[in-house]
């Protein structure tokens, strides 16, 4: 073994190239694991070594926890990088590593499985004193009114064993409730053999908020703040920001505090990010799920508060000091991250893939952009949309709006159809430089720009 | 990369079909257009590869080599000669050690100058304690081994070269 620990990158894309340029800061050499649809990319040449593990498709290739391991053994490494998505939160890789005595970058697979299912993330944030949402089960859907009030209005009812967003209904006052519920049931038996049923707080006009965590594995916890993720269409992250804007102190330190608690109970070792639901009608916050892996959105929190959080990852997996600051609660500065995908946001989003025929981004201080693609790339049919993460960092809030929308005026991609004019009707509207917005606020808003076009 | 799509794009393309739910599919790439179907149907023209049992059928822009399917530069060669003449490989199916024999100290599967069939054993290739047994893939005469026993090899690695024209 040499003196310079290899990390293998079991990931691609811009995430890759990411996770790259951590390991070249710490003074380790990265070797990826690629798909053969990747095997010349640019994360590819920026490595200093090629692994190719399987065919193009996902499912033959970065879904193969023995082909990665595989790899990972071959490649002499010293720790794996998963990355996001792909098997960063399945404990079948990190299992396989540790047989070999190779680290993962990543949280112990105990930790995994405790918050990788809703129901045993909502009793470990229970256990951590963490608010979660009121739910109540239905003994007898003729005698619902206690319950309803106990939950509050308005709330959903829900087939235990549905889902797929089938058999939920939408209660706003008892009156309905009393109405609703026997029937509800009666369908629950019919479309899914079992009639029960449990109700649940709904929040229509709430935000995502969430905040980011850094664990050494002992109990101990660093917090980077908050992101506001609200920007969403379909559940998709469409923009980030650092910190989360118009959060009362109360609140934030409420967010911080709860996400501090459940560092601890779960000994939580490296970044994670915990989610939470926080109500624009009410004063609710509620927790939605810990995600135990790097995200997306990390490099708002990065830019936001000066620091490296993958070389703090491969530093903490390699057994060193992640060489981390203690920071304050709120960041000195306003960041915005725009996803750039490869889809057609007047043609209901629609993935393409094809070649990168010209590509200017802008330039000036305060912006970042983390991505694979170059000229004549060829984006792929085979793997999610994400082109690229312009990121812009100003002195204020209203400072980065300004920034990000000048970012976005200058970036020039020809060849495949993005996200860009979107991103533009964003930042120039209204209610986002206002800030605050509701998870529900963006589709509406676009189909009723699509319609003004029309 | 090529302004050409290369036989392994295809090959992906293919293998991408053939999970799907769809029919068929048609893909520009520069000047070169490839359309796919599990549907003979939607062809009026003849193609330039047969049908091989379930795969779908392709149909390229560009002249198709049809017996060297693993040599991922032939199709990037526009005057390539017969497959058989460049020499055909059998290649790596997936990432691991390759044995060439069924346990240490024992003769080797095959040995060059041998006559194969398509289901004939050449090797192992062992991934995370898993044996996998490796087949020919094609029938003819293994010319040479092109990695040696207990080697790591990659996927798509030519692990064997093979003569399918003896």
């Amino acid at each position: 073994m040499s003196d310079v620990p290899v990390i293998l990158v079991a990931n691609r894309g811009e995430i890759a190239m990411r996770i790259i340029a951590a390991a070249r800061r710490i003074g380790a050499s990265p070797v990826l694991a690629a798909s053969v649809a990747d095997k010349d990319s640019p994360a590819a040449r920026a490595a200093d070594r090629v692994i190719v593990i399987g065919a193009s498709p996902a499912n033959q290739s970065y879904l193969k926890p023995e082909q990665v391991a595989q790899a990972a053994v071959m490649a002499g490494a010293a720790a794996v990088h998963p990355g996001y998505g792909f098997l960063s939160e399945q404990p079948a890789l990190c299992e396989l590593l540790e047989e070999e005595g190779i680290a993962w970058v990543g949280p112990r697979p105990e930790t995994l499985r405790a918050v990788g299912d809703k129901g045993s993330a909502r009793q470990v944030a229970i256990d951590a004193g963490v608010p979660v949402g009121a739910g109540v089960e239905i003994d007898d859907p003729t005698n619902v009114v206690a319950l309803g009030e106990q939950i509050g209005y308005p709330l959903l009812i829900k087939a235990i064993h549905g889902g797929g967003g089938r058999g939920i209904r939408l209660v706003t006052n008892p009156e309905e409730l009393v109405e609703l519920a026997p029937q509800a049931a009666a369908e629950a038996v019919a479309a899914f053999g079992n009639g029960a049923l449990y109700l649940e707080r709904y929040y229509g006009r709430a935000r995502h908020v969430e905040v980011q965590v850094f664990g050494d594995g002992e109990g101990n916890a660093w917090i980077f703040g908050d992101r506001d993720c609200s920007v969403q269409r379909r559940h998709q992250k469409l923009i980030e920001e650092c910190p989360a804007p118009g959060l009362s102190e109360k609140r934030r330190q409420l967010l911080h505090d709860s996400s501090r608690a459940l560092v601890k109970v779960l000994r939580y070792r490296g970044a994670g990010t915990v989610e939470f639901l926080v109500d624009t009608e009410s004063e609710d916050v509620i927790f939605l799920e810990v995600n135990a892996r790097i995200q997306v959105e990390h490099p708002v929190t990065e830019e936001a508060f000066g620091v490296d959080l993958v070389a703090a990852q491969l530093r903490l997996a390699l057994g060193l000091d992640p060489e981390l600051p203690d920071v304050g609660p709120v960041p000195p500065a306003a960041v915005i991250e725009m996803r750039i995908n490869a889809e057609d946001p007047n043609a209901d989003f629609q993935p393409n893939s094809g070649d990168i025929t010209r590509l200017v981004w802008p330039k000036g201080p305060g912006i970042r952009i983390d991505t694979q693609i170059e000229e004549g790339y060829r984006f792929p049919p085979f793997y999610d949309s994400l082109m690229a993460k312009l990121i812009v960092r100003a002195h204020n809030r209203d400072a980065a709006v300004a920034a990000a929308t000048a970012a976005v005026r200058n970036v020039t991609i020809d060849g495949l159809k993005t996200t860009l004019p979107m991103h533009a009707y964003v930042l120039a509207h209204p209610d986002f430089i206002a800030g605050g917005i509701p998870t529900s606020w963006f589709g509406p808003v676009w189909e009723a720009r699509k319609e003004s076009l029309t | 990369m090529g302004e050409q799509p290369s036989w392994q794009d295809v090959l992906d393309l293919i293998s991408q079909l053939n999970e799907s739910d769809y029919e068929s599919a048609s893909v520009q790439v520069g000047d070169v257009s490839i359309r796919l179907s599990k549907n003979d149907a939607v062809f009026d023209a003849p193609t330039t590869a047969g049908r091989v049992g379930a795969q779908p059928r392709i149909e390229t822009g560009f002249d198709t080599p049809t017996a060297s399917a693993t040599q991922p530069a032939a199709a990037a060669i526009p005057t390539a000669a017969p497959a058989a003449a460049l020499g055909d490989t059998i290649d790596a199916p997936m990432i691991g050690v390759f044995y060439r024999r069924p346990s240490p100290g024992a003769a080797p599967f095959v040995e060059p100058g041998q006559r194969v069939e398509a289901d004939t054993t050449i090797g192992i290739i062992e991934i995370m304690k898993l044996m996998n047994p490796i087949v020919a893939g094609k029938a003819g005469v293994i010319t040479d081994f092109l990695v040696t026993d207990a080697d790591a090899v990659e996927f798509g690695q030519p692990l064997a070269t093979i003569d399918t024209s003896a």
